[in-house]
């Protein structure tokens, strides 16, 4: 542990409770960078966001500024976004198609692939120079699944298969069973900050059990709207405030490693669109393809609402959600400031009239603008602000815990409002904080510079 | 014929008092109903039909976002923000149809739980008249920081 104090997990994460000093702790801040984001599969984006040769993108993988970019031969690379001679970023707009990466220090010059292109007077150097050695740094290992583009910093460790487990299936079904070439991700994307854990967020985009209050003047609109507004779409499968209730019929569900979701099954967002709804239709075969598989999968109706406004809410762990339209990143920054991206997504083969609608559902409830979001955000900051109050630490989550059930997959589910998937994020949790087995990649890291000094 | 110019500004700032004030009733009640409230995200000329937006709000969801601040639960705004803004720049041009388009800037503070932001942008109202005033057909709102992370966009703007 590098001379820091030990943390002893086990006192602060219990089955039923969590102390409110995993908010708070800047050692646990700083444990969590180490194991969970330096050395875990973490996801960096989709390579829908970057479409063409030369696009790129900034990501961080925990505290580490990425570029994610397509280079010549169409790859998508995750390159270390620091000069390789005396260490500034080469890389200084959040998005943009660029031909190489220039640093504007000395002039050392990348192409898109990272690989060291020149540099200037390089005579200096001497003879044997090798400018393969001095590319921008890779990030050891890159897989992805249908375009979801993950990473891990740690040159060993589980694949990604094995890391996603049952979660690849809500990947499937986000993303309409669609191939990785037929989702975009150009739609721009919501950008907000909160002054709180991560965590927090995290926890809340899992959590069935506060909609109904902490977003009751959203359904209370929503019920309005429907009522003033009455069309035969919003008759026939309205949205059910009942459903986020103890009894309502929604499910929250373990996936396994820390992947959670809920599974609601009715529709919020797009009562909020105008009248009439576009019908969901394909504009190729491909789509058509999709559509029937779609359809085998959660029924041809529930499978066009999903396209309109989201066909899953899930978790994967650490720090992917897919809820309605978009990937959610939720980027630890500090201790007690995160900032959250969210992506919209459209998908190619979908008639351009429903990739609106998508647009408009998302926007009723997400962004700093919205009528869902800015609350759960208020939310996160109270809770931060009240983990001062110590002396009774515990935040408690344990409803549920009596009739937790198997279903017919063998997965543990609970109804909507139990803390299934709160136990299951912490469960998760504890046990990567816990692992000591393998060294982080911050440490292999310098042991092979030692090796090579 | 030129649009009188205390006229508009008049209707201008009159907006901008009733947003200040969050006197949300009374500032929904200056739209049109075939209203169009915009304010883009990412970049000022974002095509709304194929790039999300911080706001979009057609009148149906206007009344919703009303609705919403109405309800004493909408806890983003709970407790209230506190501002005042500055509205300068004003340039107007007259449609043939008697329609009204204006361009200002403004800068804008804004105080919720201990913390003050400014905003700043430039609005772009098209006002279309009636009874000897103007009601609120459409209006953009170019945030100068419409690409950066924004915590709480949920005063009127």
């Amino acid at each position: 542990m590098n001379g820091r104090t030990r943390i002893d997990y086990d006192t602060l994460v219990k089955t039923d409770r969590v102390h409110s000093r995993v908010y708070t702790d800047p050692a646990i801040f700083a444990d969590e960078m180490e194991k969970i984001f330096h050395r875990g599969w973490v996801f960096v984006g989709h390579s829908g966001e970057v479409p063409n040769t030369g696009d790129f993108r900034l990501k961080r993988i925990g505290s580490q500024p990425i570029i994610m970019v397509r280079d010549q031969s169409g790859k998508v690379q995750l390159l270390l976004n620091r000069c390789r001679h005396r260490g500034a970023a080469v890389c200084q707009y959040d998005q943009g198609n660029l031909r190489s990466f220039k640093c504007a220090y000395h002039g050392w010059t990348y192409k898109l692939d990272g690989s060291l292109a020149g540099v200037p007077y390089p005579e200096a150097y001497g003879e044997d120079f090798q400018r393969d050695e001095f590319g921008l740094t890779k990030v050891p290992r890159v897989e992805s699944y249908r375009g979801f583009i993950f990473a891990s910093l740690s040159p060993a460790g589980i694949t990604l298969k094995e890391h996603l487990g049952r979660s690849a299936q809500e990947i499937d079904l986000f993303a309409g069973f669609s191939d990785e070439d037929e989702i975009e991700v150009v739609s721009g994307l919501h950008k907000y900050n909160f002054n709180a854990n991560w965590k927090l967020a995290v926890e809340n985009s899992m959590d069935g059990y506060h909609p109904n209050v902490t977003h009751e003047s959203f359904v209370a609109a929503v019920m309005e709207r429907i009522k003033s507004h009455p069309s035969p779409e919003h008759g026939k499968a309205g949205f059910n405030p009942d459903s986020f209730s103890t009894g309502g019929g929604g499910i929250s569900k373990d996936l396994g490693g820390g992947h959670v979701m809920l599974d609601y099954g009715f529709r919020i967002y797009d009562p909020l669109n105008g009248d009439p709804l576009p019908t969901v239709r394909a504009i190729n075969q491909r789509g058509e393809a999709h559509m029937a598989e779609i359809a085998a999968r959660v029924g041809a109706e529930r499978g066009a609402d999903g396209l309109r406004e989201g066909a899953t809410h899930t978790l994967i762990f650490p720090n992917l959600i897919l809820i309605g339209l978009h990937l959610r990143v939720v980027q630890p920054v500090s201790l007690d400031y995160t900032e959250v991206c969210l992506y919209p997504t459209t998908l190619k083969w979908l008639a351009p009239e429903v990739n609106e609608v998508r647009l408009r559902s998302h926007e009723a409830f997400f962004g700093s603008g919205s009528f869902g979001g800015p609350d759960d955000s208020e939310i996160f900051e109270r809770i931060q602000t009240a983990a001062a109050a110590d002396l009774e630490p515990w935040n408690i989550i344990s409803r549920g815990m009596n009739h937790e059930r198997r279903d017919e997959e063998g997965l543990l589910v609970g109804a909507m409002t139990d803390e299934i998937t709160q136990r299951a994020i912490w469960r998760q949790w504890k046990k990567v904080m816990t692992q000591e087995t393998g060294a982080s990649a911050r440490k292999r890291a310098s042991h092979a510079a030692g090796e090579r000094g | 014929m030129a649009a009188d110019r205390s006229k508009v500004e008049n209707f201008i700032y009159h907006e901008a008092r009733l947003m200040d004030e969050n006197r949300y009733d009374e500032w929904l009640a200056l739209w049109t109903s075939d209203a169009l409230y915009w304010v883009p995200c990412g970049r000022d000329d974002a095509d709304p039909k194929r790039e999300v937006s911080l706001i979009y709000d057609d009148h149906t969801r206007l009344e919703t976002r009303i609705r919403r601040l109405n309800s004493g639960v909408a806890h983003a705004q709970d407790p209230k923000s506190r501002m005042r803004r500055v509205i300068s720049n004003l340039e107007i041009e007259e449609e043939s149809n008697g329609e009204v388009n204006t361009a200002s800037n403004f800068i804008l503070a804004e105080l919720r739980r201990g913390v003050q932001d400014v905003f700043a942008g430039r609005t772009i109202h098209r006002l279309r008249p009636e009874n000897g005033s103007y009601k609120l057909v459409f209006k953009k709102v170019l945030l100068v920081n419409n690409d950066e992370y924004i915590d709480n966009l949920t005063f009127l703007v």
